[in-house]
């Protein structure tokens, strides 16, 4: 199931409240918001609903396999490699099978039959946040759950199952066992989701018209300007699709008690390519920083090395496929450049900065749009020169939207940076806020209903497309 | 307080909705979408494990939710108003996703120029419109590459026909062909590549109409709805001439016709897209009627020739449905010419606005609609003793496999699956029941 959809919105979300709030005793609380989380994911998995139940109870028995034998290293490490082994063992399966016969047979003229297995949703997210509580307890940094039911009910806690954030353990461990409610932070929680569902449905599915249009429809006759015009859009679709997930998914966690990690802090405000990752998906990145690049030496030893293949695992990570990892091997050379050329990058003016990190970012996009090489060549060169060189239709799509990139331009600022919460702007900003936000909530779920209802709207035609 | 009553707010809009959508009778058709309405599926191990019954809930939510034509017109209102519009800007709809074309596999392609024609299609502009200054146009053309297939199976018939009926070629262009701005030149170029291509695929035994080349010559008249992806009565009748100079008949000139005329015509492009500027400017119905001739025209179910049902050639209605009343899977005209002349018209809708001009040329006028008959053509023909067999389809028919396969079935299929004709049955009882409540809805209207 997703947010966006009349699904939820009009029946799971309602109905997971009301039972939710019919029961003060937080056992109670745990095992519905279990329940609801099972029946959330089974609604698209119904078959690998499995997979989830069966690596939420690895870890489950895992830490307490570690925290039982504190003592002895070899039952702790078994049980840790045991976890690692099988999670990604469950990844490597579900997604990369396909893509690590394809390379074998390549590389070795093998002739493996691919599985074609479809990728369980968010198998990529709930791994990680099992595994990452496995290695937290191993290390100590928390304690094991006891109570399997309320360990589960983290692991599938639906508002963040199948996007994110990634959560660590040791950040709603105790909202698990206590989740004290108030209204301010019940109401911050609608507040967040009605914003996060307008940024997913009105902006996000709007830009992405256009995305399709430029990268997929007119792929053939794009222009240079239009090549940018089109994977700039994609970029903003992106970040408005997945932010907006995340918004929800941490405005969700607030009105059932919990506070989740952000994920996202206004990326495009960034002055490098290496900010502009510490502020777009910042849970994976800080997985891969506390689980990768800081075992591997961080800082310390082979820095270079580190980054490279953190950026390798970051690409290879988003989808079974050479593009991503090229996309991320890209990004991280600029990473490795922007280190060791840091004191010239400190001399650039600040716009000069925006300017290089939007530039790099939105080029890099390239390669996760286009997952076939050949495709990927001709727009790139596009991105360079075109035969064409201006363009025919792109004036229209300018003017006809004209409103909506000056939405999405303002969501992209960052305002809490530019004025802080200390200052006056900000306080009267916010008071004004408040007084809107009822009106606000109210129309973001209206024309989000709305659009979502006519994305349903489909007129039948004798006329096969 | 107010943070209660902001949540109660937001929480009390969704209960209410939901409350709504509960106890709110259910409709069974949407007449603006031309489609049932889905229904509660079951619940049952292979519909929970196959993922059908929870897409079955989200389709009957959908389906069902309150305030749907009321959330369409918003969301219309408000895509409008994300900018400005401008004149001669034009702006592409996306529909649907692009296919990749793929070379055919059981064609040899030898010739240089059939290459050359391949090459030229990587990829076509599927699941697009296009709108230009009020009017939307179809600029997909399903996968060009298949075309080959379609000239194929025109000379199977042709093969089995020998000597008894002879067959002709009359497929139609897109309206992208028709677009009155140079640069969209390319899209008639296209257009023109894949009638070649049928053309130079066919037998020389198989009589090809130029049905293009012929509207070309009246590019600037109105030949297509703007609102609609069928070509209006005016467009059908170039066709008509077309077939007419392949067949060796006289067309019967159009200012010897009666010429009659409905206003405010909204047709489904409009309904795909929604498009306000479009609405600002509906279509008119015209039909031209040939002089002198009288018909009788009955109609049959997919698959049988039971119960015949009254139909008529043309219809008094304010949309495409004016021509032969609708798609039907089988309708057999009768006129008044006694020549002894029968033809089968194979088609999809766009052969409906075609097929009231051959009244003036035929004793007997069979029309096949390739998606719903289920009947056997070769058998009908050889027992009507037909002498003419005219495939008058839109172009998207002869570029993709799935149609090219329904017409060629129609040379030797036989029902199978009796559930499967019930429900085709059903289907086709409820679409014409929508063409004719909406006929009443639009007359009353106008009244």
């Amino acid at each position: 199931m997703v947010f966006s959809s009349l699904t939820f919105l009009y029946f799971f979300l309602p109905l997971s409240i009301v039972f939710y709030f019919a029961f003060k005793n937080i056992r109670v609380q745990n095992f519905i918001l279990l329940l609801f989380s099972f029946i959330f994911y089974a609604w698209g998995e119904p078959v690998w609903v499995i997979l989830l139940l069966f690596s939420g109870l690895l870890d489950y028995f895992n830490g307490l396999l570690i925290d039982k034998f504190r003592e002895n290293k070899t039952v702790r490490l078994v049980a840790l490699l045991n976890s690692i082994i099988l999670n990604l063992g469950l990844l490597a399966t579900f997604k990369y099978a396909d893509f690590i016969i394809q390379n074998t047979n390549f590389l070795l003229g093998t002739s493996f039959t691919e599985p074609n297995i479809l990728l369980p949703v968010g198998i990529s997210f709930y791994t990680f946040q099992t595994l990452s509580y496995t290695i937290d307890v191993y290390k100590g940094e928390v304690k094991a759950e006891k109570n399997p039911i309320d360990f589960l009910m983290f692991v599938s806690l639906f508002p963040q199952l199948v996007a994110g954030p990634i959560v660590r353990y040791a950040e709603v461990a105790a909202q698990t066992h206590v989740r004290p409610f108030d209204w301010p932070s019940v109401a911050t929680g609608v507040n967040r989701f009605c914003v996060g569902l307008f940024k997913k449905v009105v902006l996000a599915n709007s830009v992405g018209i256009l995305v399709e249009k430029y990268l997929q429809v007119q792929f053939n006759d794009l222009s240079t300007p239009e090549a940018w015009f089109g994977i700039v859009l994609y970029s903003l679709q992106l970040y408005f699709d997945f932010s907006g997930y995340s918004d929800m998914a941490i405005g969700l966690g607030r009105i059932f008690g919990f506070t989740f990690p952000e994920n996202f802090r206004h990326p495009y405000a960034a002055t490098s390519v290496a900010n502009f990752y510490q502020r777009w998906h910042m849970t994976l990145g800080r997985f891969l920083r506390d689980y990768v690049y800081i075992p591997l030496g961080g800082n310390k030893k082979h820095q270079i090395r580190n980054i490279l293949v953190v950026w390798f695992l970051t690409g290879l990570w988003h989808g079974a496929s050479w593009n991503f990892v090229l996309w991320g091997l890209f990004l991280g050379v600029f990473m490795v450049i922007e280190k060791v050329l840091k004191k010239y990058f400190d001399l650039l003016p600040r716009f000069a900065l925006y300017a290089y990190a939007l530039l790099v970012v939105n080029f890099s996009r390239s390669f996760f749009y286009f997952d076939d090489f050949e495709k990927l060549g001709i727009f790139l060169g596009k991105l360079f020169y075109s035969p064409n060189p201006i363009g025919a239709g792109w004036g229209a799509d300018l003017a006809s939207y004209a409103f909506l990139y000056v939405v999405v331009i303002l969501f992209c600022i960052p305002w809490d940076e530019i004025f802080p919460k200390s200052s006056k702007t900000n306080e009267v900003a916010s008071r004004y806020y408040r007084g809107f936000s009822l009106g606000i909530n109210l129309l973001f779920l209206l024309l989000a209903t709305a659009l979502i209802v006519d994305d349903t709207y489909n007129p039948f035609i004798y006329f096969r497309f | 307080m107010r943070k209660k009553l902001e949540i109660l707010l937001v929480f009390g809009l969704m209960v209410a909705i939901t409350t709504l959508f509960v106890v709110s009778p259910k409709e069974i058709i949407s007449l603006s979408e031309k489609r049932t309405l889905a229904t509660l599926p079951a619940l049952t191990w292979d519909t929970y494990v196959s993922g059908d019954f929870s897409k079955g809930i989200n389709l009957y939510i959908n389906d069902h939710f309150p305030f749907r034509a009321e959330a369409v017109r918003l969301t219309e209102a408000f895509r409008y108003n994300l900018g400005f519009q401008l004149q001669n800007q034009e702006k592409i709809v996306v529909v649907g996703k692009p296919k990749k074309v793929q070379a055919p596999e059981d064609i040899n392609l030898d010739s240089a120029a059939q290459k050359a024609y391949l090459e030229g299609f990587e990829e076509f502009d599927a699941g697009s419109v296009l709108i230009l200054n009020g009017k939307i146009y179809t600029t997909n053309s399903g996968d060009p590459a298949i075309s080959p297939y379609f000239a194929e199976m025109l000379n199977v018939y042709a093969d089995s026909l020998r000597g008894k009926a002879r067959v002709f070629s009359a497929v139609a262009p897109l309206s992208s062909a028709f677009i009155p701005l140079k640069s969209y030149n390319r899209y008639a170029e296209r257009n023109e590549a894949t009638l070649q291509a049928i053309q130079t695929n066919l037998n020389p035994e198989v009589y090809f109409a130029d049905v293009m080349g012929e509207m070309n010559q009246h590019y600037n008249e109105y030949l297509w709805y703007g609102s609609d992806h069928h070509w209006t009565g005016l467009g059908a009748y170039y066709g008509y001439v077309a077939f007419c100079r392949a067949a060796g008949i006289t067309p019967v000139p159009l200012n010897s016709m009666e010429r009659k005329e409905r206003k405010g015509f909204l047709g489904t492009l409009y309904e795909l897209t929604r498009d306000q500027s479009v609405r600002d400017n509906p279509d008119r119905v015209e039909t031209y009627i040939p002089p002198g001739i009288e018909t009788k025209a009955i109609y049959y179910n997919a698959y049988d020739f039971k119960y015949p049902q009254l139909s008529k050639v043309f219809c008094n209605a304010p949309n495409y449905s004016a021509f032969i009343c609708g798609d039907t899977p089988l309708m057999k005209i009768t006129t008044n010419v006694k020549n002894g002349k029968k033809i089968a018209v194979v088609k999809n809708s766009m052969g409906n606005a075609f097929v009231v001009y051959l009244i003036s040329h035929y004793e007997q006028i069979y029309v096949v609609d390739f998606r719903y008959s289920k009947h056997n053509l070769l058998k009908i023909m050889k027992e009507a003793q037909v002498n003419d067999l005219v495939f008058a389809v839109g172009m998207y028919a002869a570029v993709s496999r799935g149609t090219i396969g329904m017409m060629r079935n129609l040379a030797y299929q036989k029902y199978q699956d009796y559930d499967d004709v019930l429900k085709q049955e059903e289907a086709q009882r409820i679409l014409d029941s929508i063409n004719g409540v909406q006929d009443t809805l639009v007359v009353q209207n106008q009244n």
